[in-house]
């Protein structure tokens, strides 16, 4: 039946006299649980599917969208993705170009052992609430909100291209979190497991949401909320930072994954998330790290939230490095971003949209900091004086991604190679590239995938899920304790 | 699909959902047809035409409370979604700090809130459009580089139905424009930017859009570096509706009753200017998202957020769910459903700043030495009690010397508690600039903390 209807489109888009067309059919299938002080507030489920026809005509682009999965309706949206894209030739400057692809047929799916849409309700609220209680007998005066939450997602999607192409697959992913918010005295101190805001997620089965074990961590968790409040503020001043990688991966998302968009280089997102400083006469030359800094945009790292078989143009799943001991070495690209920069290597494999009703457009994979040669304890102990920040509160960029301030949740006094004293309202600041230039290590003991599931960009907005595998990493000269 | 046939289609399946045992039951059927055309480069690069079907169910069985959406309309697709939240009911726990649906309530009907033209207009229009804001803009100087924008038409319908006979439903159309003209000197960028937003494409006023947006990127080329600390600042009503979209979350319920809300750390106090007075009135034809109920059907209606400075338990926000545990009735604040983000929740869509009586030529005249701000990016929450913010300034900032404003300044980073910046609110614009979620005048405010510079 989707196939049925995704041929149908694609037929008539080609009769219509489209240079190229591909559509997607997609389903999206997710879950939302969440318990707060001790009742299920949110249970639940959400269910969309569509096609989605893009095509070039008259040397421009057009897309048109529908959830309504009737042979008529895919018609009428191929008809209207080719007089969209009549219309876009009216103001165009040059024709778009493809770099080549060979036309696959194909098929993917998240390897993983329990689905955990098979799983009961039942199984998965005990896990829930039994953490959320964990959390809140830590203190019972004291946490005033805790909450655990559990997401699941199932995004099938068949690809076809005038090309040739056809390509099925079927991605999972699901994660969940527990956190505690103590309150004394108008003091507001957060504390989260595994991560801030609902938790980590991996392209996995409800193996991996089990392996979190929240209850086990719920008590540590609340506890250290109530720390806090008896916490000293974090001190302002410029000192040698750590990072966990709960804080590290949305570092490396803001400042690494956006600035390498070659979308945003291009000025393509100029009228909302900017533009970028890695300007493409920078590319193969900048400094852009300490040599101690390995990034790559890899969409086969196994587990991770960016992890698929093939992009939404048909081009596999690759691992490309962006950042080659210290130097711009790549952007992350599309077919037509390649094209205009006439990159040998083609797309990045990096377009994705967020639904059937959305364009695809250059989006992060992995973007991965590669594991350097530290144990995480000996980074601490070889630091005299810093501080070391984990679980990201509060995130800021510009517009072409130099100017940054972070906050998290919790962070620690280092003095003598030893963690001395738990602070609060821990916040630093930096230029990127000064940023990354003063990292002298990185850890491989703790690297593991981090999941952000809700990466904006796009106009309409669209919401994508990326994943970031990174460890602990130092800075050197970092200020701090900006609020 | 006709609004009425969307209210067909939602009472039918909450009877449904009561035929199957349910206790109550809610349904709520939309249709969301957003067609965009965007621009970067002097040329369109992408171009969209999206229609969305929604219907969402929610059934309440012993407390327990099932939620599902789909995206179809066609009777299996009713009636899976009917069947799957009566499932949940079966095996989920209750929520007990839930007390029920909401009660009917009679509402008025908005007139003028939909253009059918708007709602179905041609790619070839917005086409058209875009490119007459390029040229505009090119127009204005030889060393504009490149334009970028957008221009988005649409309609959103929705109708709500639950078992306790709230009947309800609204519909309007959208048009919306922004511009960003990028010029070039020497190799200095500068950027500006300037938007519409609107219910009918008549109110789009392309040329001022694209000469507004040109004339801030003119002005914002070669900047200087302005040392951080704190200055005294005039707020675009860009930059205000921004950072007040984070303030306002001071207001929620569920801010309030988490215990993270500015508001029940100052109950009864003036934590604002007294000249400073906000209100979310989804009825107010000023605001773009207006319609007579919200996500449950609950008629809106204005809602003092701050009055003369002061905030108080009256300020806060309700649906239903969060205002049954405080025992109380809703304030009508439940989100529509193309509105629904992920989190759930009430949220404030149409707040309404009240003017003054300042120009902005006044304000620029009255600052001997401050800052100008076009607008706020990327602003973020730093401390919730505090309400302190950090973000930065985008698309035209400008140093203000004695009266007059002199050149335009590198981006700078502010974090600042904004309980305290909108305290220091001097003089307030007489004209309000309709944004997405507020419309809102130009502030005029005695100090902002700026922390950083960004570099050119």
């Amino acid at each position: 039946m989707s196939e049925d209807l995704a041929k149908v489109a694609l037929r008539t888009v080609q009769k219509l006299g489209a240079s190229y067309a591909d559509v997607r059919y997609v389903r999206i299938e997710s879950e939302n649980l969440h318990v707060k002080k001790g009742v299920p507030e949110e249970i639940r489920r959400r269910t969309f599917a569509g096609i989605g026809v893009r095509a070039i005509a008259k040397g421009s682009w057009g897309f048109a969208g529908t959830t309504i999965l009737k042979r008529a309706s895919a018609v009428d949206t191929a008809r209207k993705a080719y007089k969209v894209a009549c219309a876009s030739a009216r103001v165009k400057k040059t024709d778009v170009k493809l770099s080549p692809i060979p036309a696959r047929k194909a098929k993917y799916s998240t390897p993983f052992s329990k689905d955990p849409f098979k799983v009961s309700l039942k199984e998965k609220l005990d896990a829930l609430k039994t953490a959320e209680r964990t959390a809140a007998a830590e203190s019972k005066q004291i946490v005033k909100t805790s909450s655990s939450s559990f997401r699941a997602h199932r995004e099938k999607k068949l690809f076809l291209s005038s090309e040739g192409a056809n390509i099925d697959q079927t991605i999972v992913w699901c994660g969940g979190g527990v956190s505690a918010t103590a309150i004394r005295s108008g003091d507001v101190q957060i504390r989260s497991y595994p991560a801030s805001f609902r938790g980590n997620f991996n392209t996995a089965g409800y193996e991996f949401f089990e392996s979190l074990d929240l209850a086990g961590h719920a008590s540590e968790t609340a506890r250290e909320a109530v720390q806090l409040l008896s916490a000293e503020k974090c001190p302002a001043t410029t000192t040698t930072l750590i990072t966990a990688g709960d804080q590290l991966a949305l570092q490396v998302h803001e400042s690494c994954g956006h600035p390498t968009e070659l979308d945003r280089a291009l000025g393509t997102e100029a009228d909302y998330a900017g533009t970028s400083f890695l300007t493409t006469d920078k590319l193969g030359t900048f400094r852009y790290g300490s040599p101690k800094v390995n990034i790559s945009a890899d969409a086969t790292t196994p587990r991770g939230l960016g992890t698929f078989g093939y992009d939404d143009e048909g081009v596999p799943a690759k691992d490309v490095p962006l950042i080659k001991e210290g130097v711009f070495v790549n952007y992350q690209s599309s077919r037509e971003t390649a094209a205009h920069l006439n990159l040998p290597e083609g797309s990045s494999g990096g377009m994705r949209a967020d639904s059937p009703l959305a364009m695809p457009i250059v989006r992060m994979t992995n973007i991965n900091l590669l594991p350097g040669d530290w144990k995480v304890e000996e980074l601490i102990r070889d630091t005299q004086e810093g501080i070391l920040m984990l679980t990201n509160k509060s995130w800021s960029i510009d517009d072409r991604r130099l100017n940054f301030q972070f906050g998290t949740e919790a962070a620690w006094l280092i003095k003598n190679g030893s963690k001395e004293q738990m602070i609060k309202q821990a916040t630093y600041t930096g230029i990127t590239h000064q940023f990354w230039g003063s990292c002298d290590a990185v850890s491989n003991d703790d690297w593991h995938m981090h999941g952000t599931p809700t990466c904006g960009k796009g106009v309409p907005g669209q919401v994508m899920y990326v994943g970031h595998g990174v460890s602990t990493a130092r800075f050197r000269n970092v200020r701090v304790g900006i609020a | 699909m006709s609004l009425e046939t969307l209210s067909e289609l939602a009472r039918k399946a909450t009877k449904l959902a009561v035929k199957k045992g349910a206790d109550q039951a809610e349904a709520t059927a939309f249709t969301f047809v957003e067609d965009l055309t965007r621009f970067a480069n002097s040329q369109i690069h992408q171009n969209v035409a999206t229609h969305k079907d929604g219907l969402r169910v929610r059934v309440v069985l012993k407390k327990k409370i099932g939620d599902v959406l789909v995206g179809a309309f066609d009777p299996s697709s009713v009636e899976g979604a009917v069947s799957d939240a009566i499932k949940i009911t079966k095996v989920s726990p209750p929520n007990e700090l839930f007390k029920s649906l909401p009660e009917p309530k009679k509402y008025t009907a908005l007139k003028g809130t939909y253009d059918r033209k708007t709602a179905i207009c041609d790619p070839n229009f917005r086409a058209d459009n875009a490119k007459r804001a390029i040229q505009v803009a090119h127009n204005k100087a030889n060393f504009v580089k490149a334009v970028a924008g957008s221009y988005m038409t649409g309609s959103a319908s929705f109708a709500v139905a639950n078992s306790l006979g709230t009947d309800a439903k609204a519909q309007i159309s959208l048009a919306q424009m922004a511009v960003t003209v990028i010029s070039e000197k020497q190799g200095s960028e500068g950027h500006g930017y300037y938007s519409a937003y609107a219910r009918n494409v008549k109110e789009i006023d392309v040329d001022k859009i694209a000469e507004k947006a040109a004339d801030k990127s003119i002005g914002s080329v070669q900047p200087v570096r302005l040392e951080p600390g704190e200055y005294e600042a005039i707020l675009a009503p860009d930059a205000v509706a921004l950072s007040l979209s984070y303030v306002s979350n001071g207001f929620i319920s569920t801010w309030f009753q988490d215990g993270t809300s500015f508001v029940k750390y100052n109950l009864g106090k003036q934590v604002f200017h007294k000249k400073f007075n906000l209100r979310d009135d989804g009825r107010d034809m000023a605001t773009l998202y207006v319609s007579p109920v919200d996500g449950e059907g609950v008629p809106k209606q204005s809602l003092i957020l701050v009055k003369d400075g002061v905030v108080n338990e009256r300020s806060i926000c309700y649906d239903s769910y969060t205002a049954g545990k405080e025992g109380k009735d809703s304030t009508g604040h439940a989100v529509v459903p193309f509105l629904e983000t992920f989190a759930a929740g009430p949220d404030l869509t149409n707040m309404v700043m009240a003017p003054g009586d300042a120009s902005e030529e006044e304000m620029i005249k009255e600052t001997k030495r401050g800052v100008y701000v076009s607008r706020f990016h990327y602003v973020r929450t730093v401390n919730q009690p505090r309400m302190i913010l950090t973000g930065l300034t985008r698309d035209g900032t400008f140093l203000i010397e004695n009266g007059e404003i002199t050149k335009p300044v590198q981006n700078l980073r502010f974090t600042d508690s904004f309980l305290d910046v909108y305290k220091g609110t001097q003089m307030i614009g007489k004209d309000q600039e309709r944004q997405a979620l507020a419309t809102i005048p130009t502030l005029k405010v005695t100090r902002l903390r700026f922390t950083g510079v960004s570099e050119q």
